[in-house]
Order: structure tokens, then C-alpha cells, then sequence
């Protein structure tokens, strides 16, 4: 198995220089992004969501453990040429956005038409090719958003790293941004994706973690995480809830959910009362149920200030 | 190199303001000898080519100390770094485009300096060595100033930088001339400000060389600081 990251009992700590209180942002953190997916990364504010992109991209070294990006250790300036980083605040030059797109894929060592090109191509793909001769300064967050993307895309990445890419953009431009990173994963390349839009995260990951307090509350695929056993959602009208166990009734419709071996047997049930059965499907939870049941429960991990 | 340029330019182009506000007293020199009677009042000519060579050393200082602080603060500098761009070339392209800042303005004093002063009988080959100078002088404060950016803000990255480069100029009034030479940023400004029409001062490449060299010393001892910082944290 090629992973495109790989995080090995990260550890990362906070210091300050005045008071020497350590806040531990990252605590024994490991995980592994495989090639060719898209992975979402959740978790509440302050839980090191950031600082585990910021010690992948090389921003910053961890307190102990290590890493390695599309094979190489971090920070590693080569293997940054095959990567495409969005920051969650897009701080961009105040420049027109073409030449803004140019001088990102520039310093990734792209030249000539290619690089004018791929540009044009890239703002074309966010929706920008009729403000590419703007000033990127006098851009709305949305727009400074889509910039930062293309600055992205701008050299083919084999590997996208977003933080909150979608944060700033209006429903339609999300719809854009979810196309792209779906015909991103179709063209093979690996996408790391950092977001508190829950509803995104779950329409396009293939695999999900959910960070909390620096420590991994929760990993695994989309549709595992977000299945409830073998339960089955049944919803009826034209009966009374009276007649099943925690049924619940709402405009004259019916909701109840059964064990998948007892489903037959309460479709049946239904019938026979003279009920109509409206849907039948296997019960699901949502990730925003599972991100609530990681960070309300106290014995989810911990860390937080240590000294 | 390329990532170097591309930074250095976009450095310089970064502080175009400052710069051009700075051209300014350079033309203030070129309308005064346009308005006035230049031979009788040469030596005011001299004085304000003096005071505006030396405003660009202070403007060297203020650019290094300020520039990673200010990327950093605006987090323009993970947009950068999160190219294929090491912290040694990011290092150089400041350094670059400080100097680069720095030379735009001499280059421009040095014309205007040359018409003015050229006309009222001062050596204008000596003119250009002493934006040489400048421009040694620049690099190597604006160099110091970065190293001490890389762990402390502007104002104590300045304060730093001052008394790095006034100690030496301290040590050689009190132990002898040479100790000027340690640091020489004193020096070099020295030698502009020590400038007369009655004797315009000898070309010495000594301390132009000894600050390309001290230069490239400050340079990769910032580059060992730097490369130990986690730049993704908030400035304090």
C-alpha cells in the first residue's frame, strides 16, 4: 500500500517563552492517508487540525515523531513541487490573480506558456477566468478562496492539502469545489481535506478522522462510520405509532426503525393495520451525530495544557 | 536561483511605497540643483546627498528586521513556503530584495548625485564608489536585521541590530580605528559622510569585500535560526 501521508506518533507542543507553560496541540497522533482517496479530516476548534497540516507541509517540527509526505520526511522543499497547500485564512499578494496564479507556480519551478497556460486553465476551473486581470487585493473572501485553489492546482499536484477550502463560498461555488475534488480522485490524485462543513465532508471522502483534544477520536471508511448496526429506518402513514416500539409520528407520517431481521415482519405489520409503507432503508447516522458524540463524551482524549 | 528572483523582486515590489517615498528626497536633490545657483551652494548639495545616503541605511534596517514579521503576520510566507521553496532560498530572496530595495535607491541618488555634485566639481567615478559602499553597507545591515527577525520582532529586531552594528564603531573610537572593521556597516557609512569637496575620500574595496563576506556569514547563521522556527504560529 503507497501512502500519500503518514503521521508516526506525532507529538506536538506548544511553548511559551514567558510563562513556559506547554500546550500540547498533538498528542502520540498517528495516522495514514492512502494514494488515490479522498480523506476528510474533522475535529473542534483547537483540536490540531491545523498544526498536523502545518507539521506536514513543514511549517513548523514536531516535539517527537515524524512523518513523511508522498514518501519523503517532512518539510522536504522537493516533494512541496508535487503538492498543492490551501491555508484555511488565504493571505495572497496584492497582485492582478493571474500573475498571482503565475508567480505561485513559478516559484514551483514552472515557466513559459506551460506555466501561462495551466494558469489560465486552473482560473478557468474556479470560476475566475473573467476577474484574472483583477487585482487579487480588492477580492471578496470567496473570491480570494478560489484564487488560493487555482495557486493549488496550479502545478497538477499529486497530493491536494485544504484547509477549509469551501468556508468562504457561496452553495453554488461549493457544488463547483465538490466536482473538483471528485474529478481530482477519478484522475488519481490523493486529497487531504480539512473542513467543519460536515454535509461536504460526507458527500465526497472515502475515508474520514475525527480529531479531538490532538488525539484521534475516530477513523475509518465514510459509510462504515456512518452506518448503525444492522438497523433498518421504516416510514409509514395511515397508521398510529401506538402500534411500534419508539415510533415516532410527525404530520401523519410514521418513522420507526427495526433490526434488519424483523424488517419483512414489520412491513407485514404495517400492511395488515392498512398502512402504506413510504420508505424503507438501512439506518444511518450522520457525521455531525458522530462529531457530536466525539467531542461530548468525557472520556473521548485528552490533553490540553500539561504544565 | 529562481525561487531567489522571484522573491527578491516581489520583495522589492512589496515595498515599492516606502521606496518611492524615499525617491522623493532623491528628487528634492535634483530640484534643488535645477533651482539653485549649484556652484555657490554645493556644499548644501553635499549635505543633502549625505543625509539621503543615509536614510537608506536606516530604511535597510527597518526592511530586514520587518520582512519575516510582516509574511508572517500577513501568513503570505505559508503560500510561499509551501512551494518547492527552502528556507535557505527564502532567506536569500529577502536578503536579495532588501538589497535590491536598497539599490533601486542608490542607483537613483548615484544618477542624480552625479548630475548635481558631478556639475560642482566632485569626482563622479567617486560618487559610484561610495553607493558601492551604500550598498555593502545595505546588505549587510539589512542582513544582520533579518538574522535578528527570525526569533524577534521588528522593534527589538531593530534595537538588536543597532547595537551590533555600533559597537564596533564604538570599540574603534575607544581602542583604535581598526575595531570599525569588525562589523563594517560604520565604516562604509563613514566613508559617505566623510566625504568633502576638498577631499572626497580614498577608494577602499576593504571593507566593501569584508561585508559581501560578513554578509554571507549573517546569512547562514539566519538560515540555521530560521530553519528551527515554526513559522505557522502566531507572531508574538
Amino acid at each position: 500500500m503507497r501512502f500519500a501521508l503518514e503521521f508516526e506518533q506525532v507529538t506536538k507542543e506548544y511553548r511559551s517563552f514567558a510563562s513556559k507553560r506547554r500546550l500540547r496541540a498533538l498528542d502520540d497522533f498517528s495516522l495514514t492517508v492512502e494514494a488515490g482517496e479522498i480523506f476528510g479530516f474533522l475535529g473542534p476548534n483547537g483540536a490540531g487540525k491545523s498544526t498536523a497540516i502545518h507539521l506536514a507541509m513543514g511549517f513548523m517540527r514536531p516535539t517527537r515523531g515524524a512523518g513523511r509526505m508522498l514518501g519523503d520526511r517532512f518539510g522536504h522543499p522537493a516533494t512541496r513541487r508535487r503538492v498543492g497547500f490551501l491555508a484555511e485564512s488565504v493571505a495572497l499578494y496584492h497582485r492582478r490573480a493571474e500573475r498571482l496564479v503565475r508567480f505561485y507556480g513559478a516559484l514551483n519551478g514552472m515557466g513559459g506558456t506551460h506555466l501561462a497556460n495551466r494558469a489560465r486553465e486552473v482560473l478557468e476551473i474556479v470560476g475566475l477566468q473573467d476577474d484574472a486581470n483583477r487585482n487579487a487585493g480588492k477580492f471578496s473572501r470567496g473570491m480570494l478562496q478560489r484564487v488560493g485553489l487555482a495557486q493549488a492546482m496550479v502545478n497538477d499536484p499529486e497530493l491536494l492539502i485544504l484547509d477549509e477550502p469551501t468556508s468562504a463560498l457561496d452553495p453554488l461555488a461549493r457544488v463547483m469545489v465538490r466536482e473538483l475534488l471528485l474529478g481530482a480522485r477519478n484522475a488519481g490524485k490523493t486529497i487531504f481535506l480539512s473542513s467543519h462543513l460536515l454535509s461536504e465532508v460526507e458527500l465526497v471522502c472515502d475515508r474520514v478522522a475525527v480529531l479531538h483534544r490532538g488525539r484521534l477520536a475516530r477513523l475509518g471508511r465514510t459509510a462504515d462510520l456512518l452506518k448503525v448496526g444492522e438497523q433498518t429506518e421504516i416510514v409509514a402513514r395511515a397508521i398510529a405509532a401506538k402500534h411500534f416500539d419508539g415510533a415516532v409520528a410527525r404530520d401523519g407520517i410514521v418513522s420507526f426503525s427495526v433490526p434488519a431481521h424483523m424488517q419483512r415482519a414489520a412491513l407485514e405489520k404495517v400492511w395488515n393495520l392498512g398502512g402504506e409503507v413510504v420508505s424503507v432503508n438501512p439506518l444511518r447516522r450522520s457525521l455531525e451525530d458522530i462529531f457530536l458524540e466525539v467531542t461530548a463524551d468525557p472520556q473521548s482524549p485528552s490533553s490540553g495544557v500539561v504544565r | 536561483m529562481k525561487p531567489v528572483l522571484l522573491i527578491a523582486i516581489n520583495f522589492a515590489r512589496e515595498q515599492r511605497w516606502p521606496i518611492l517615498t524615499l525617491l522623493l528626497w532623491v528628487l528634492l536633490l535634483a530640484v534643488l540643483g535645477l533651482v539653485t545657483d549649484i556652484h555657490r551652494q554645493r556644499e548644501d548639495l553635499l549635505f543633502v546627498f549625505k543625509q539621503d545616503a543615509i536614510y537608506v541605511l536606516a530604511f535597510s534596517i527597518f526592511f530586514g528586521g520587518s520582512a519575516i514579521y510582516n509574511e508572517r503576520r500577513s501568513r503570505r510566507i505559508l503560500g510561499v513556503l509551501s512551494k518547492a521553496v527552502g528556507r535557505q532560498q527564502y532567506l536569500s530572496g529577502l536578503v536579495l530584495g532588501v538589497t535590491l530595495a536598497c539599490a533601486v535607491y542608490c542607483f537613483i541618488l548615484g544618477l542624480t548625485g552625479s548630475w548635481t555634485l558631478g556639475e560642482t566639481g566632485f569626482p563622479i567615478l567617486h560618487i559610484w564608489f561610495l553607493m558601492v559602499c551604500l550598498v555593502a553597507a545595505c546588505m549587510l545591515a539589512g542582513t544582520v536585521a533579518l538574522m535578528f527577525s527570525t526569533f524577534l520582532n521588528p522593534f527589538f529586531a531593530a534595537g538588536a541590530t543597532a547595537m551590533v552594528l555600533g559597537l564596533p564603531a564604538l570599540a574603534g573610537s575607544i581602542f583604535g580605528p581598526q575595531w570599525g572593521y569588525v562589523i563594517p556597516v560604520w565604516e562604509l557609512g563613514a566613508t559617505v559622510v566623510n566625504s568633502s569637496f576638498g577631499s572626497p575620500g580614498t577608494a577602499s574595496w576593504f571593507p566593501v569585500v569584508l561585508a559581501g563576506a560578513e554578509t554571507l556569514a549573517f546569512w547562514l547563521l539566519s538560515a540555521r535560526i530560521f530553519a528551527r522556527v515554526d513559522i505557522a504560529v502566531a507572531v508574538e
